[in-house]
């Protein structure tokens, strides 16, 4: 557990010490939040509206502030996470792997070092609420929270199985490229997964992502109050290939696929760590 | 009383070669021990194994009374590890560093404020506890991470070429730090390095080469198996010389090296006059001296440790 705790407590020493770090993850939210929640909204809002039929009810930036902040977990699940590849170039890996802490211990305090840092990303976009004019009660806030911790460990297993299978710095790039791009475009984080091709909607379907946004936006907005063409507008009767998914399913859907992403995560980490 | 290493038979083969064959050795309590050889003899294969990094094929490793093979944890724990290179998390203060340590080998809690005081007391970094260590120079990391394997109290401190790529002065410094180190903590060494005049202060050395051990003794023992003293000499004509060196003391063991006659003799004190009333070729320089440790590598392996190194 001591193990666990030290290098839990290494990355969020880490986190508050890197100032440019930490003040450059919010560059992108902030842009896309810029982009999507003022340029795009009135469009979105008269597209979405007619389509529904529902006039006035659409309102983008609450539909899409969920979304920008499962993508700001998502990234800096993965990019603390890839902090292991780092470690192995600067030698410090070394000065772990030969203490007398397990394999699957490190593993774990990696996992969940990289998810207590998205999380305290996530609810540092919080602060934009009031700013953005939004109305989020307190207690959707209080309620999302724990979700956001558990969405968050589960990409940091993603983050760490990818960590374990590539060797350098370098790939990176590509690794954001080919797969973090695409998981948020095709999770319904940014827009409705509506009316997609057939293919496309195969992809959102397999796409975890898809699962925590849609958590985090049935957690936080106001659903009920909500007339049923502007929930279905909004996206968020989600079915998976015809059969209407639970957000209680949801929920154990993402909490297995972390438990699973640890399990490989540590077995492909002692595999290249041995 | 009972050696703190104790290595049996130990093999490590790999598909087509055998990097240790069946190599036995003991380290004693306390001592310094010294293990020389040159790249590829494999050295660093054997350290992996004592350190429970790498399997071996066969063959067994006892450390502090624990199996390296199946107690891994208890032989970590009992061993401190100074690699050649940096290892230190560069981002964190000097005492951040310390503490994480203390954290991944479980020293109690209530001993973790006065141990780190009392290892930075040792290598004199006490004044810059809370400076990052990117801060540092090489020197000062290298005893910060002294400092650091020696946090939890292990038997044994392993340091690989410990002050390569340092100047000479610090390295001279850093070995103050290493016996100043071993007369308080009374803590057995395992030492590997290029520079054969710092393996002079080992109590034993090991030589390893070609994946076997071809000599384990003190150094001195090592020295006299060589048997007597060297006489360097340089003359206008080198080939000339040696033959006259041999015509007169034909028991003479004579190497021509870098423009230099070594010539090995029992005794320098009897031979010297001889050898140069024997020479009609001008001498330009003369030195007489002991046999040092490269010596000793160099009658062990054929080769100066410094060639060795360039293979």
């Amino acid at each position: 557990m001591e193990g666990i705790y030290a290098i839990w407590q290494r990355d969020l020493l880490k986190f508050f010490r890197d100032k440019a770090r930490l003040f450059g993850s919010f560059t992108m939210p902030i842009l896309f939040l810029l982009i999507f929640g003022g340029g795009l909204s009135g469009t979105m809002e008269s597209m979405m509206g007619s389509m529904a039929g529902a006039g006035e009810g659409f309102n983008y930036v609450e539909f899409v502030f969920p979304g920008i902040v499962a993508m700001t977990l998502l990234m800096t699940s993965i990019f603390s996470s890839l902090s292991i590849i780092e470690d192995k170039d600067f030698g410090y890996m070394k000065e772990i792997l030969v203490s007398p802490i397990s394999r699957v211990s490190i593993a774990v305090g990696k996992m969940l070092g990289a998810a207590t840092v998205a999380t305290i990303q996530g609810i540092i976009l919080f602060l934009l609420i009031p700013l953005l004019g939004l109305s989020y009660s307190i207690v959707s806030l209080l309620q999302v929270l724990p979700f956001m911790f558990l969405f968050a460990a589960a990409l940091s297993g993603l983050g760490l199985l990818i960590a374990s299978l590539i060797r350098s710095t370098q790939g990176f790039q590509m690794i954001v490229q080919v797969l973090v791009m695409p998981m948020i475009f095709l999770s319904g984080a940014l827009f409705p997964i509506n009316n997609m091709p057939a293919w496309m909607d195969i992809i959102v379907k397999l796409n975890p992502v898809t699962y925590g946004v849609d958590v985090m936006k049935k957690i936080m907005i106001d659903v009920d109050s909500l007339s049923p063409q502007v929930q279905n507008a909004m996206g968020l009767n989600l079915d998976v290939f015809g059969r209407p998914v639970t957000m209680i399913e949801e929920i154990l859907f993402i909490a297995g696929f972390a438990a699973l992403l640890v399990l490989l995560a540590t077995f492909s980490f002692r595999r290249a760590n041995a | 009383m009972e050696p703190i290493i104790s290595v049996r038979g130990l093999t490590k083969t790999y598909k087509q070669t055998t990097a240790v064959n069946n190599i036995d050795f003991d380290v004693d309590q306390g001592e310094i021990f010294g293990f020389l050889g040159p790249n590829g003899a494999g050295k660093s294969t054997t350290i992996n194994m004592i350190c429970t990094m790498l399997a071996p094929t066969s063959g067994s490793i006892t450390i502090n009374g624990w199996n390296a093979a199946k107690q891994r944890g208890k032989v970590r724990e009992s061993i401190g590890l100074i690699f050649q290179e940096n290892t230190l998390d560069e981002k964190l203060t000097a005492r951040e560093n310390l503490m994480l340590h203390c954290r991944f080998y479980r020293v109690p809690k209530s001993r973790r404020a006065a141990r780190i005081r009392e290892v930075l007391e040792i290598v004199d970094l006490t004044d810059k506890e809370n400076q990052r260590v990117d801060t540092f120079s090489g020197g000062m990391k290298r005893r910060l991470e002294i400092a650091r394997g020696l946090l939890h109290y292990p038997k044994v401190l392993f340091l690989d070429e410990p002050t390569v790529g340092l100047d000479p002065q610090t390295r001279a410094h850093l070995w103050e730090y290493i016996l100043r180190l071993k007369k308080k903590e009374n803590i057995t060494m395992f030492l590997t390095t290029h520079y054969l005049d710092e393996a002079e202060i080992s109590d034993r050395v090991a030589i390893m080469d070609q994946g076997e051990i071809i000599a384990i003794d003190t150094p001195d023992a090592l020295k006299r198996q060589l048997g007597g003293d060297i006489i360097e000499l340089s003359s206008t004509d080198n080939e000339a010389a040696r033959r006259e060196v041999e015509a007169a003391v034909p028991e003479a063991e004579i190497t021509v090296d870098d423009g230099i006659l070594r010539i090995k003799v029992a005794d320098s004190d009897k031979f010297v006059s001889t050898i140069l009333k024997s020479l009609d070729t001008p001498v330009t320089s003369l030195n007489i001296r002991r046999p040092t440790l490269n010596d000793v590598f160099l009658a062990f392996t054929g080769r100066k440790i410094s060639e060795a190194a360039e293979d």
